[in-house]
Formats: structure tokens, C-alpha cells, sequence
């Protein structure tokens, strides 16, 4: 949604965030620090990773960090682009494999990756996301150039298959010397230290954030004559969409005021559509399909309870979403769900049909009582819990201390290696590791560091997009109050 | 904000929550860290004989595969007479179906809803296919060399073994694909033999013993074990002695290997289990253990 | 006036920018490459005939030898007439547009024109360029409907490749002149 073709001029507003004033910046300013994210997910790319790496890197260029983002080729969207307040990102043309990740080789991404570490005069390399192959390449050459790293997980993952005992390896390889990794809930931080076998010291939890502006409550567009559901995931297994196939007939026999509006796309929707046509439900259950993410509010504000049957997640922005428009908000009880909200404005139960039908049950019980707190009053309460700011600010402390650090040298990185990963993965990675090393030193002798162009900063303290139009930001402003709705 | 909690509650319990702000740093590790850890919660443990038991059903398949190239020898070097062989099959094979259904008191006929007749008409159907065939499978793969024919065996008996449905619940098992490459083995090995009443009875008695004989045995199993245990050794004794009258060293390897899986094997799996590590926590993707299809049906 | 100066290409080889400002509104640039070294012609033919002389040896054909030698000949022409370009220059006049011309070693020129209506604006840009990511300039060329959009992007110095400094040495100089055109066409 915030890219914007060739120039980033066309800013829709639910990307903009309305500046802080000066003065509350020089306060708490610190050392300006370049930072380049890296992952395989972003725009045009849609999804949580994405829109944390986008409002991350907006907010650190508002506290005056100069930011770049690396991320593959989608389509013809190849080559360097600029987003709004001048948010370089450098689509690399590399190959990608399986689902929008790309393939790894663990050299060829060094020549390019160097290549612009080197002209971008990065200090901090912040790679996102353990199911991108990019980002653990970055994490990889960050080290071998002597580059302060940070690394953030935004999944869990367990321990029983096959397959997971791999992932897990790798990431303990690929973890075993970046500096700072950065969770998003207590549960993910322990995952993560489990599985990458990390100090936990090293480990920070830094939730994600809500755009509380994006999710206000508007009771007038929902009926209170039915009580409607809503329920916004993509519809696969994970996020539990067998578990909503049970609890829709179950309760629609029960209650006959009781609406479903269900929004999100995916290879369970077949599920869904059967279940409707079996109890003719036809207009008590609307599908709405893939949503855009400027319409899941629109969405979320016509319903009075918000149902999540997620059987794993990290940390869940739905849910804060849905309580921020002011909804009751009931889910299962797993991964970091129940650190997220209080438990007034949470139903939690078991992931099977019989507890969340309860748990709706007591929901619906509540509202039909007018026991429920007004969405307004819900909202004001959330607001104040997760804000992208906070996570800047966070975030940013986490680099002060990253960049006190040493990086380790290459005999120690390789001791390190051998010494935390195990025998034959720790040799093997080792042996690569020197490999890579190799590779850097016959690029450097080919293109020296010196006849590389330095390029122009466009964010950060000698930013030239920042100093130059001061007053764009001001008319964005302007806008976006005019545009918000009512 | 942050300066304001320190000051509010400077004696402040962390709490595992992330919507408040709390008086530590991002990085704080608290007494409850991992707390909900927990290890080999489905993790089974083993008993010795149990497990011998159980290991039973792979010295049966070894045992009829051994039994089975047994007999093709003696074939192969005349000392057994196909009629002969195929009278004794034929004497089993009653004594086995009715067996079959003696054993559980007709009880998994009722379920299956199978008449006699329908499995005399399909009995009758096979041996007559088999029959009308067996000069075409004699001379099917005359022209291949013996070598080539004798290694494919091996392959494809190896095969038989590897895909068997031994009860693991694994994505390799597959028994129509272990009964097939059986059939195959014996088809191959029954072109070598003199005379085409000789495959017709090959492929019978490969029939008998690869596809009937596992399927009484896993009754046996369930019903009745004991009598399971003394079936399975006096199988396994004989396949030895029909290997040593063939090859004394092949008997002692066979015995080896018998002995290896039934006693050493199930050894090694309770003393490794001691070293098992599974990992379970909040964040194990939960299971769905309802039967949703009902809401479908 | 003319002065000449030294850049470096984007692989460090050094490039000369000569500059020629005929009248304050009609000015040329203009960037010599290294003309082809004896030291890389003798390495790259020794490199042919010894690959040569070893199959031949291997072979006992002399064709091979005859074909080694034609390889060279062709190769080296057709590398002086096709791929080596020795100069590039660019020739900016206010009131008419901005020509373009690429000597090849051979001789042989290549000239481009674009007329100042059609250009739009000259740009620095940045690349990904084999394994590199790059400066370059580049004219816009203006969509013949849409006077606001761009139809096209024409890339200057394609094959020496100068460095941000020297990019930003020729950008100033036709932002000069662009500015100043501006200004003379909607004036009147």
C-alpha cells in the first residue's frame, strides 16, 4: 500500500504517521545510527513482517536514522526505489525459490549485498524474519565484513519433526553470532532461545505495534438487533480454520440472531463454503474474501465480537486490531496470545470447538446484557498499549547497545562456530565461513572499498530528503486529518 | 513513560504480559523463564519384552522371504516336485482360512460382510488366471539375462521388506506397493524355472506366503498372542533349517541377523530412549483433537 | 574555453573529461577512455595462440592454428569496430537540444540527437549494474501526450562509466543550461 511507483510521491494516508514535533526528538536523541533491514518479505508483498519492517524503519527515520531496506525483485519492480520521507529500498534481482523467499546459495548474494553495505556506509545490519533465506545471507556476510548484526523473529516453531530439527540447526548456525535478536512476545523469546540454544541475555522482546489511528470504533455501522461475529486470517490450517467450521453450525443452530462475517482468503475457504451450503447459511455467514488491508477496519467496526482460532502464533496484531475498533475479542490460548491483551478485553479458551464455543457463548451472553465495556472506551484503553513509536524507541536502544559491541574476529568467530554449533555443522559452517571470507577479500582486491561512490543520504542527520522539503510532511499531515473517516 | 513505572512501583513483579510497560529491560530474564518447558511429555517408554514381541513381525517377513528362496532352490535344482509343493500349499491354505475364522469367532466376517462363496469364486478366479497364464509368464522375461533377473529379485524382495506395513505409522509404508514388488520378485524367479507348472505354482505359493500368510498372522497377533510367539519361532526354525540345508554359513548369517533385531535392536531402543530430548512448549502448534468431519457428513 | 580534468571509472580505470564551453549556453563534455593497451593485446593474442599450440600439439591438425589466427584477426577488428569505444561525448546547446556521439576505436561514429523539446529533464540515477550498483546520468525524455510523464530514460557515458564526481560535474553544467532554457522559452 505505501509504494509508491518511481518517486514516492503518492502517499496514501494509512502509511503516513503524523511527525512528532522537534523538540521531543533532540531530548531523547542518541547517536545517529545507518541501519539496513534486509528480509525477503516487503511491499508489494503484504503481511505482518512486511508492515513491521515498513513502520520500523519510518519510525527511526523520524527519530533521524538513516534507514535502508534490501529486500528481492517482485516482478518487474526490480532495482532502487524510494517510499514516503525518502525510505530507500534496493529490489535486488536475485532467483526466487519458494514462497516469495529466495534460494540460497550463502555466496552469491555477497557481491551485491557488500556492494551496498559498503556505498551505504552501513553500520547495523537488522535482518528480519527466520523464513527468509536473504535475511539470514545478510546476517552471514554482515559478520564477515565485521558489521554489527541484529536479527528479528517473527515465528515460532517446534521442535518434534523432521523438518523443524533442520530450520532449527540452521538458525542456531545463523544465530550463533549476531549480536542482538529481537523478539515480539516473551513465548517467541523462548522459543527462539531454545531453538538458536542463545544466551537469553542477548534476546530482547519488543512487541509489534498498531496503528491505533488506523482502527477506530464506529459503533453506528454495526445492527445491534443480531450480534455479528467477525473472524479476518487467511483461511489455512494454522490459523485454525477447521476449528471455525465447527463452531459455526454449532452455534447459528443456538442462536438464531447470531451473524458470521468472515474475511480472508486461502485453501480452507472450501471448508467454510460447504459448511454454509450444508446448514443454509447463506445470509447469516458472508465470505468476503481476500481483504485489502485499508478495508479490514471497514470490516471490523460492523461486528460486535472478534473470534481468532490461530493454533500458533507469535504474537497476533489481529486481535489488537480488532479490540483497538472497540470488538470483544475471543481466542485460543496459544503461542504469545495471552500475553497480548488483558483479560477483560480477551475471552481466552482452548483451541477446540466445544471451549471456543464458550467462550462464545459468554461473549454473546455479555453483549446481549450490555455488560461490555462501549467500543470507545475499549479503544481508548488499547491505544496506549502498542505504538510504533514505542517500538522505535525500543528498537533503537537495542542498536545503541549493538553498536557498543565488539564484532567478533574471524578466529574467534570460527572457534565460535565450532564450539556452539556441534562437530560436523560447525566445521562444515566454519569451512564456509572461511569460503566466504576468501570471496570478500578477492572482491575487495577487484573493486576496492575506495573507488566505490558513496551514496547520497536520503534519510538520516545529513539526509537530503529530510533537510530538503520539511514542509511536505506538514501538508501530510494536513491531509491525512482531512482524510480520516468518520 | 518508562521513568514513570521505575518510580511507581520500584518493587515491581514482572509479568509475563507485553501491553504494559514494565520496569525492566527488553532483555530481562526472569525466574519464570521457561518455565512452561516442559520434556517428553508423549515420550513412551519401552518395556524389553514388549518390544521383543514386537519386533516379531520383521523376523516373520525376513523368515518368509528366506522361506521363499528356499523353496524357489529346491525347485530350481529339482528336488522338489511342483505338485507336491502345490499340494501342501493348497492343505495350508484350508488349514489357515480356517483358522482365519476360527480364531476371532467369525467375528471380523460379520464386519466385512464377505460370503464364503465370494472368496471361493475369487480363489478359483486367481488360480485359474494364474494357471492359463503361466506359460506366458514363463517365457515373459526369457530373453532377459539371469543375472539381470537375479538382482532384480534381490531388489525387489529388499523393496518388499523395506515398504512392508510392519505398523509404523510412517509415509514409506505402503503395502500394495511391498506386495507388488513380491509378486514381481516371483514372477522374475519363476521364468527361470524348467517348466511352466513350476511358475504357475511359484507364483502361488509367493501369493500364499506374501499376501494370505501376513494377514492370519497379524489375527494371530491380535487374538491370540501367545500362540503367535510359538508360530513365529517354529517358522523362524524352520526357515533356518530349510537355509542350512542349502548353506551352512547362510544360516549362521540368518540366525545372526534373527537374533540381532528380536533381542539386540529393542535393547538399543530402551537404552537410547533414556537420551530422548522432545521439547514441548506454548508455542507447539496445537492440535485439533475433535472429529470435525461431523459437521460435514 | 577548455580545460580537462581525471575521473575514474566505476572499476577504478582513469577517464579523461574534457570540457569545451563554446558560449555560456553551448557547452561539450567529453570522456576519453584509455585507448587499448599493447600490454592487453599482447596478453589476450599470446593467451589464443598458446591455447592453440596446445591443441595442435594434442591434435596434430593444422587447422587449428589457421583458425587461431583468424579468430585474432576477426576478434580484434571486431572488438575495435563494435565494442570499444574510445569516446564519448556530449554536446549541449541551449537552443537546439543535446547530441550525443560514441567513437568507436576503429573510427567509426555513432551520434544521437534529441531535441531540447522533447527533453524533459537530465537526471543522476542509480542502477543495479551487474553486480554493482551504480550512478549514472540520464536524460527524460517528455511523453508526447502527457507532458508530465516520462516516455522514456536515455542513459549518457553508457560504456565508460564515470564515477559520482564526475557525473555531478557534467549534471551541474546542464542543469545550468536546462534552467536557463527554461526560463528564455516560457518568458516570452
Amino acid at each position: 500500500m505505501a509504494c509508491s511507483g518511481g518517486g514516492g510521491h503518492g502517499q496514501p494516508s494509512s502509511a503516513i504517521l503524523s511527525p512528532v514535533t522537534p523538540g521531543s526528538l533532540s531530548t531523547s536523541r542518541t547517536r545517529a545510527h545507518s541501519i539496513c533491514m534486509v528480509s525477503d518479505f516487503f511491499y508489494p508483498n503484504m503481511g505482518g513482517v512486511e508492515s513491521h519492517i515498513y513502520q520500523l524503519s519510518q519510525c527511526l527515520i523520524e527519530r533521524g536514522h538513516k534507514v535502508i531496506i534490501v529486500t528481492h525483485a517482485y516482478g518487474n519492480r526490480k532495482g532502487i526505489r524510494y517510499l514516503t520521507n525518502g525510505l530507500k529500498v534496493y529490489y535486488l534481482p536475485l532467483k526466487v525459490m519458494y514462497n516469495q523467499s529466495t534460494a540460497t546459495t550463502l555466496f552469491h548474494s555477497l557481491p551485491l549485498l557488500r556492494y551496498i553495505f559498503v556505498r551505504e556506509r552501513v553500520t547495523i545490519i537488522h535482518s528480519h524474519s527466520s523464513f527468509s533465506a536473504m535475511a539470514h545471507d545478510a546476517l552471514f556476510h554482515a559478520k564477515t565484513m565485521g558489521l554489527q548484526t541484529v536479527f528479528t523473529d517473527h515465528s515460532l516453531f517446534g521442535f518434534a519433526d523432521v523438518s523443524s530439527v533442520l530450520t532449527n540447526k540452521l538458525l542456531t548456525v545463523s544465530l550463533c553470532d549476531t549480536n542482538h535478536i529481537i523478539c515480539v512476545s516473551y513465548t517467541s523469546k523462548e522459543n527462539t532461545v531454545l531453538r538458536a540454544a542463545l544466551n537469553p541475555e542477548i534476546v530482547s522482546v519488543i512487541p509489534n505495534a498498531v496503528d491505533p489511528t488506523d482502527f477506530t470504533p464506529d459503533p453506528f455501522r454495526r445492527h445491534d438487533s443480531v450480534i455479528t461475529i467477525v473472524v479476518v486470517s487467511r483461511l489455512v490450517y494454522r490459523k485454525g480454520t477447521d476449528l471455525l467450521s465447527g463452531i459455526i453450525p454449532e452455534l447459528c443452530q443456538k442462536y438464531p440472531d447470531l451473524n458470521f462475517i468472515i474475511g480472508g482468503e486461502g485453501p480452507k475457504r472450501i471448508i467454510l463454503e460447504e459448511v454454509r451450503e450444508r446448514y443454509q447459511l447463506h445470509d447469516r455467514v458472508r465470505l468476503l474474501g481476500a481483504l485489502e488491508h485499508k478495508d479490514v477496519r471497514n470490516v471490523l467496526v460492523q461486528g460486535h465480537i472478534f473470534l481468532n482460532t490461530s493454533l500458533t502464533e507469535a504474537f497476533c496484531m489481529a486481535i489488537v486490531e480488532a479490540a483497538s475498533c472497540g470488538l470483544q475479542v475471543v481466542s485460543t490460548r496459544v503461542g504469545g496470545i495471552p500475553e497480548v491483551l488483558p483479560e477483560d478485553l480477551i475471552i481466552l479458551c482452548e483451541p477446540s470447538v466445544k471451549s471456543l464455543c464458550k467462550g462464545l457463548e459468554k461473549a454473546i451472553l455479555q453483549q446481549k446484557s450490555g455488560a461490555l465495556p462501549a467500543p470507545e472506551n475499549i479503544h481508548n484503553i488499547v491505544k496506549t498499549f502498542y505504538t510504533w513509536r514505542n517500538v522505535a524507541e525500543r528498537t533503537e536502544k537495542v542498536y545503541e547497545r549493538v553498536s557498543g559491541e565488539a564484532v567478533l574476529p574471524m578466529d574467534k568467530r570460527l572457534d565460535r562456530l565450532i564450539s556452539h554449533c556441534g562437530p560436523v555443522t560447525g566445521y562444515i559452517f566454519a569451512f564456509l565461513a572461511v569460503l566466504d571470507y576468501l570471496l570478500l577479500v578477492f572482491l575487495r582486491w577487484m573493486t576496492p572499498d575506495s573507488i566505490i561512490d558513496v551514496a547520497m543520504d536520503a534519510t538520516g542527520p545529513s539526509g537530503a530528503w529530510t533537510h530538503q522539503n520539511p514542509d511536505t510532511t506538514q501538508r501530510v499531515e494536513n491531509d491525512e486529518v482531512l482524510d480520516t473517516p468518520r | 513513560m518508562c521513568a514513570q513505572s521505575i518510580t511507581s512501583t520500584k518493587e515491581a513483579k514482572w509479568q509475563k504480559v507485553l501491553y504494559e510497560r514494565q520496569p525492566f529491560p527488553d532483555n530481562y530474564v526472569d525466574r519464570r523463564f521457561l518455565e512452561e518447558l516442559r520434556k517428553n511429555i508423549y515420550a513412551r517408554k519401552y518395556q524389553y519384552w514388549a518390544v521383543v514381541f514386537e519386533s516379531s513381525v520383521v523376523i516373520q517377513q525376513l523368515c518368509s522371504v528366506c522361506v521363499f528362496v528356499v523353496i524357489w532352490w529346491y525347485m530350481d535344482e529339482g528336488l522338489l516336485a511342483p505338485h507336491w509343493l502345490f499340494g501342501t500349499g493348497l492343505a495350508s491354505s484350508l488349514m489357515g482360512y480356517v483358522l482365519f475364522d476360527l480364531i476371532d469367532g467369525g467375528e471380523g466376517r460379520k464386519k466385512s460382510g464377505r460370503t464364503r462363496w465370494a472368496d471361493l469364486k475369487s480363489a478359483l478366479v486367481f488360480v485359474a488366471f494364474t494357471y492359463g497364464f503361466s506359460p506366458v509368464l514363463k517365457t515373459l522375461t526369457e530373453s532377459v539375462s539371469t543375472d539381470t533377473i537375479y538382482a532384480m529379485s534381490v531388489f525387489m524382495l529388499l523393496g518388499h521388506l523395506i515398504f512392508f506395513d510392519y505398523g509404523a505409522n510412517a509415509a514409506i509404508v505402503s503395502s500394495t506397493l511391498s506386495l507388488n514388488m513380491a509378486i514381481f520378485a516371483s514372477v522374475c524367479l519363476a521364468s527361470r524355472l524348467p517348466r511352466s507348472v513350476h511358475a504357475f505354482v511359484m507364483v502361488t505359493f509367493a501369493i500364499q506366503i506374501f499376501a494370505l500368510w501376513p494377514m492370519l498372522q497379524k489375527k494371530l497377533k491380535a487374538c491370540t498372542p501367545r500362540s503367535y510367539v510359538g508360530v513365529t519361532m517354529l517358522f523362524a526354525f524352520s526357515a533356518l533349517g530349510g537355509l542350512l540345508s542349502i548353506s551352512a554359513v547362510g544360516a549362521i548369517l540368518f540366525a545372526l541377523l534373527l537374533v540381532s533385531i528380536s533381542c539386540l535392536c529393542p535393547f538399543y531402543l530402551i537404552r537410547l530412549q533414556l537420551f530422548k530430548e522432545n521439547i514441548h512448549g506454548p508455542w507447539d502448534e496445537a492440535e485439533i483433537k475433535e472429529d470435525l468431519s461431523r459437521f460435514l457428513s | 574555453m577548455e580545460d580537462e580534468r581525471t575521473f575514474s571509472d566505476i572499476c577504478g580505470g582513469r577517464l579523461a573529461l574534457q570540457r569545451r564551453y563554446y558560449s555560456p549556453f553551448c557547452r561539450e563534455f567529453c570522456l576519453n577512455c584509455p585507448r587499448l593497451s599493447l600490454r592487453s593485446l599482447t596478453a589476450v593474442t599470446c593467451t589464443v595462440w598458446l591455447a592453440a599450440y596446445g591443441l595442435f600439439t594434442l591434435w596434430e591438425n593444422s587447422m587449428i592454428l589457421s583458425a587461431a589466427i583468424s579468430i585474432t584477426l576477426l576478434g580484434l577488428l571486431g572488438y575495435l569496430h563494435f565494442v570499444k569505444i574510445d569516446q564519448e561525448t556530449l554536446l549541449i546547446i541551449d537552443s537546439l537540444g543535446i547530441q550525443m556521439t560514441s567513437s568507436y576505436a576503429s573510427g567509426k561514429e555513432s551520434t544521437t540527437f534529441i531535441e531540447m523539446g522533447k527533453v524533459k529533464d537530465v537526471v543522476i540515477n542509480e542502477a543495479i549494474y551487474m553486480q554493482k550498483v551504480i550512478y549514472y546520468l540520464c536524460i527524460l525524455l517528455k511523453d508526447p501526450v502527457e507532458p508530465h510523464m516520462i516516455s522514456q530514460v536515455v542513459p549518457v557515458f553508457q560504456s565508460a562509466k564515470p564515477r559520482l564526481d564526475c557525473l555531478i560535474e557534467v549534471y551541474r553544467s546542464c542543469q545550468e543550461i536546462l534552467a536557463h532554457q527554461k526560463a528564455t522559452s516560457t518568458s516570452p
